[in-house]
């Protein structure tokens, strides 16, 4: 009838775990809702100097490739397909699927990156638009170039996951959970750009 | 959950093993461990901090005053703000939820040990990055072209100790463009912006860390609403850090850019919007002052119950508006901001929703009125504190209200009425709650209690030194004393009360030496506190003083709130509580269970990587604001190779390693005998 | 409740989610250049907001299987979705910038 009774001790990675969820899941998860601040603090910026009047220099809005960054986000959409794949191969134990189809993620998402810096090398060479020119363009370079930055992150660990598979033959249990993490990770970066899409290239003009 | 599933693994270094001495504290994992370390290092930024607080009052204590120039007096205020917030009220806070979160909810470590120890060494490299300005940093006279007043840092002027100068000098809000590349030349506030970068990171991981601790690591029974309040408000802490850091991460990373590479984000010359630095400033600078109260709120409501012999009144009211102010500390940033021509509108929406955060502060303080009452108090050290932190928290509490009325604001906005009032809070409030719970929880940490003597004269020391400094600010701000002034003249009569305010700022270091002395005897000659010195209600105090490295020796289950207590107690017809005849046996027998595991208990093993990778992180800060040259382009590299490594490295080594004398082929029995044997020693 | 593995969707599904993906990026895009032409001002803004939320939704739940999940997860990820889109329209609504803006 005491009130803190005591079982047999076990050992600290069988501690009962209050919610069922794995503990780096639930961190994932939980790290990942702070990053909505960290983005859209980004996008706020953006939002306040993309069409203030009276800058110099050249406003992003106004130089803008609408067909050449709607074909990187769709490269990046469809990453994340690959990426669902990937996990869906290795739950079913299908290991070369499981290699391939990371690959073909990682693979994407250079595309989508080497999109970015083809995009900024334009931007600057051929319209003179760098990063001090004004607080429009700095802001767009900012939340782009933290976006690229997070999508670069997730390209390698894609690679060294895929590069552990590849010498080990076999994902273990571990980096299993490891793979579920990168992919939550993944999506979540594809869905900062489905917003980035269409708020800072489909829907922003310059002022006047 | 799988990672013990694995053989070791081959890595770069041998696994530290060392449990006793230098090694055994660098490689460590174990949240009791982290969490004294920073105690110690945030008492030590204390010191600091409060170092630059008592040159700044020789200056304020005389009309005209030469003592300090300028620049100095400049840097001294900011460094004094920036230390006191982030480098001692935030990690004590995190030392306290270190050491006793798991403890709290029954668990043996946190979620994740190696992100722990990252944070620590991250916090603690930052503190370090942030000092090293005072060396390396420098402060320029300002690029001013059309003669506006900048920072008075280079101008040197009368006064001595320039060499301060050099060191940020912005403020600990860094106001935009003051403290931007036009009007803050010279490398000072890179620290200042950088430091606080660092800091931020490691707050951002150990608050992912203690949720996943508090919703998964509780002990059998222990529901959300039966852990202590401490845990409680932890939690909201947590959640505060994890939703207002990313926001001050940006705009730190804006002003870097304005700084080093160019941009204009917020400098009108440029287009730039000093107002946006405002908005996001305080979008964090807000729910940080509630991550800098609710700790002590948490601790005192700890105490509160124990030294008045009753349960806390109101256990879920105190929860719930824990969460409420929480809740609500995000939606009243702009009242910072009255003064900045914000529109009306704006100002009427967050005038009326300061005062609503009053509502859930005021249900806080009656409850622990309400613990107090017809409650059999026993006044000891702990309780003298958290008597105070009441008292105190209620004045800067209702100071704060009058500024929620925007045309009162107007008026104490950047006065010492404003200098008053926060101090109340975060001094009167979260430090008298936070030395309640060093005196009250020392027991764990050492098996000893700390003398009481000497503590109720720390306490009556500090409690009027306090009052002598901050409350005259109150009429001193009234009567018109601006703050950040660094001298003033004798016609307008400051002087008496300032006087009075440098006396009471003396007085307060005399109560910290008094303290410090305490600390130090009663570690090495205090009395032995035994398992349950202040006949305690919460689990933390059913194991042995001081903590054993696991904890708990058999994993706890708990069936209700204050469950201590009620293995000790009973109820008799009137409800009162009746010690059980055998809760002495109880406590022996806890006493004796605790120190001697029926089984061998895998801890997480040390590791060397949080700190190695901690370690490269200010190098690549270091060569960001140098990234101009050719040695800081090495320095960002350099750093970045030393963080991926121990990353690599921290990657392939398991959580857990098999003992050596299981993997030579021991079997379990053997590993048992060894660790009773060990223990009857 | 319901947060079992067999439940996952299939390659196949995941596919079909896939296309389902492309098609309302493709209309965004036309979005873009129907605009242009017609001038539709903030409608046009309603609808590729209504499109980015929709594809937002389908990836989260779908791919980052947040509709099989504990419901506790969601919580949290809207907590902080919510959070970030409240705060962020104030500070844009006190700084005098007209979110939406019409062509």
């Amino acid at each position: 009838m005491s009130d803190i009774a005591h079982e047999a001790p076990v050992a600290h990675h069988e501690e009962h775990e209050s919610t069922g969820i794995d503990n780096r899941k639930l961190g994932m998860w939980i790290f990942l809702s702070s990053e909505f601040l960290f983005f859209g603090a980004l996008i706020t910026n953006y939002l306040l100097y993309s069409n203030r009047a009276g800058f110099e220099g050249i406003y992003p809005a106004a130089i803008y490739d609408i067909p050449f960054t709607s074909v990187s986000s769709f490269v990046l959409l469809m990453s994340s397909l690959t990426m669902v794949l990937a996990h869906n191969a290795l739950s079913r134990g299908d290991q070369d699927g499981t290699r391939t189809w990371l690959f073909a993620t990682a693979a994407l998402g250079s595309v989508f990156l080497a999109g970015q810096v083809f995009e900024f090398t334009e931007f600057i060479v051929e319209y003179d638009m760098t990063l001090a020119t004004n607080p429009a363009a700095s802001a767009f370079y900012v939340l782009t170039g933290f976006h690229g930055t997070h999508v670069a992150i997730g390209v390698i660990m894609l690679l060294s996951l895929w590069g552990i598979s590849r010498r080990q033959g076999s994902l273990s249990e571990r980096h299993g959970m490891n793979l579920e993490l990168v992919g939550l990770y993944w999506h979540f970066v594809d869905i900062i750009w489905i917003v980035i899409f269409t708020v800072v290239y489909l829907l922003s003009v310059p002022p006047g | 959950m799988t990672a013990t599933a694995e053989r070791p693994q081959a890595t770069i270094f041998k696994r530290p093993t060392a449990t006793t001495g230098i090694w055994s504290w660098l490689t460590t994992v174990d949240h009791k461990k982290i969490g004294i370390m920073y105690g110690y290092a945030a008492f030590f930024f204390f010191i600091l901090g409060g170092i630059e607080a008592l040159l700044l009052r020789i200056q304020l204590a005389q009309a005209d005053a030469e003592f300090l120039t300028a620049g100095a007096y400049n840097a001294l205020f900011t460094m004094h703000g920036t230390t006191m917030v982030f480098l001692f009220v935030m990690p004590v806070g995190a030392a306290f939820m270190n050491y006793l979160l798991p403890l709290l909810i029954g668990a043996r470590d946190v979620a994740f040990p190696r992100l722990n120890a990252l944070s620590w060494w991250i916090f603690f490299f930052g503190g370090i990055f942030l000092y090293s300005t005072f060396f390396f940093g420098t402060s320029l006279a300002p690029i001013s072209p059309e003669g506006i007043p900048g920072n008075l840092a280079a101008a040197g002027g009368p006064g001595t100790l320039h060499f301060l100068a050099d060191s940020p000098d912005g403020g600990w809000f860094g106001y935009q463009p003051n403290a931007g590349p036009l009007y803050s030349p010279g490398t000072a506030m890179d620290y200042w912006a950088l430091g606080l970068q660092i800091l931020g990171l490691a707050s951002l991981i150990s608050s992912v860390n203690f949720i996943v601790t508090v919703f998964n690591m509780r002990a059998k029974g222990m529901r959300l609403l039966r852990m202590p309040v401490f845990a409680w408000m932890s939690t909201v802490v947590a959640f505060l850090l994890l939703f207002s850091l990313p926001i001050i991460a940006v705009a730190l990373f804006m002003v870097t850019f304005d700084r080093q590479f160019g941009t204009l984000f917020f400098a009108p010359v440029g287009g730039g919007d000093p107002i946006l630095w405002q908005h996001l400033f305080w979008l964090f600078g807000h729910p940080e002052v509630y991550i800098l109260i609710l700790p002590a709120m948490g601790i005192v409501s700890e105490v509160l119950p124990v030294f008045s012999r009753k349960p806390l009144f109101g256990y879920s009211a105190v929860v719930f508006a824990g969460a409420a102010i929480a809740f609500l500390g995000f939606g009243v940033w702009a009242h910072h901001m009255f003064a900045s021509g914000i529109t009306p509108v704006a100002q009427a929406a967050f005038g009326l929703a300061t005062m609503t955060i009053a509502i859930p502060t005021g249900i806080k303080i009656f409850n622990w009125l309400g613990t107090m009452w017809g409650g059999r108090i026993r006044l000891t050290t702990p309780m003298l504190f958290a008597v105070g932190f009441v008292a105190m928290f209620t004045i800067g509490g209702l100071s704060g209200v009058t500024h929620s009325i925007v045309p009162s604001d107007w008026q104490q906005t950047d006065t010492y009425y404003i200098v008053a009032h926060f101090h109340y809070v975060l001094f009167g409030g979260a430090v008298f709650g936070l030395f309640a719970g060093l005196y009250y929880w020392f027991p764990k940490l050492t098996g000893k209690v700390m003398n009481p003597t000497l503590g109720k004269t720390h306490f009556w020391l500090q409690f009027i030194g306090f009052n002598l400094t901050f409350a005259p600010m109150h009429w001193l701000g009234l009567q018109g004393m601006v703050r950040r002034t660094w001298k003033y003249p004798a016609e307008v009569g400051l002087e008496p009360w300032n006087v009075v305010v440098t006396i009471g700022a003396f007085t307060i270091a005399a109560s910290i030496l008094v303290f410090m002395y305490n600390w130090y005897t009663s570690r090495r000659r205090g009395q032995d506190s035994g398992i349950d010195p202040w006949d305690a209600r919460t689990i933390e105090w059913t194991t042995p003083n001081p903590t054993p490295e696991y904890n708990f020796a058999t994993a706890p289950v708990v069936s209700r709130l204050d469950a201590f207590w009620h293995m000790k107690y009973d109820e008799d017809e009137e409800g009162r509580a009746v010690r059980k005849d055998d809760a002495d046996e109880i406590l022996a027998h806890l006493e004796y269970d605790g120190r001697n595991p029926s089984a061998p208990i895998h801890l997480p093993s040390p590791s060397y990587f949080p700190l190695i990778m901690a370690v490269g992180i200010p190098i690549i800060f270091y060569g960001i604001i140098y990234h101009t040259t050719m040695w800081g382009k090495a320095l960002i590299l350099i750093g970045a190779v030393i963080s991926l490594s121990a990353l690599i490295g921290w990657g392939i080594e398991p959580l857990e390693e098999e003992s050596p004398v299981e993997a030579e082929d021991a079997d379990e029995e053997d590993m048992e005998l060894e660790l009773v044997e060990v223990d009857d020693e | 409740m319901s947060a079992e593995h067999h439940t996952h969707p299939t390659p196949a599904q995941y596919w079909k989610i896939a296309v389902v993906l492309a098609v309302l990026t493709a209309i965004e895009v036309a979005m873009f250049y129907i605009d242009r032409e017609l001038g539709l001002g903030s409608l046009n803004a309603l609808i590729l907001i209504t499109l980015a939320l929709l594809k937002f939704v389908i990836v989260v739940g779908w791919y980052m299987h947040l509709r099989f999940e504990k419901p506790m997860l969601n919580r949290f990820f809207t907590a902080g979705f919510v959070l970030a889109i409240s705060l962020y329209l104030v500070v844009l609504a006190s700084l005098g910038v007209v979110v939406i803006r019409g062509g």
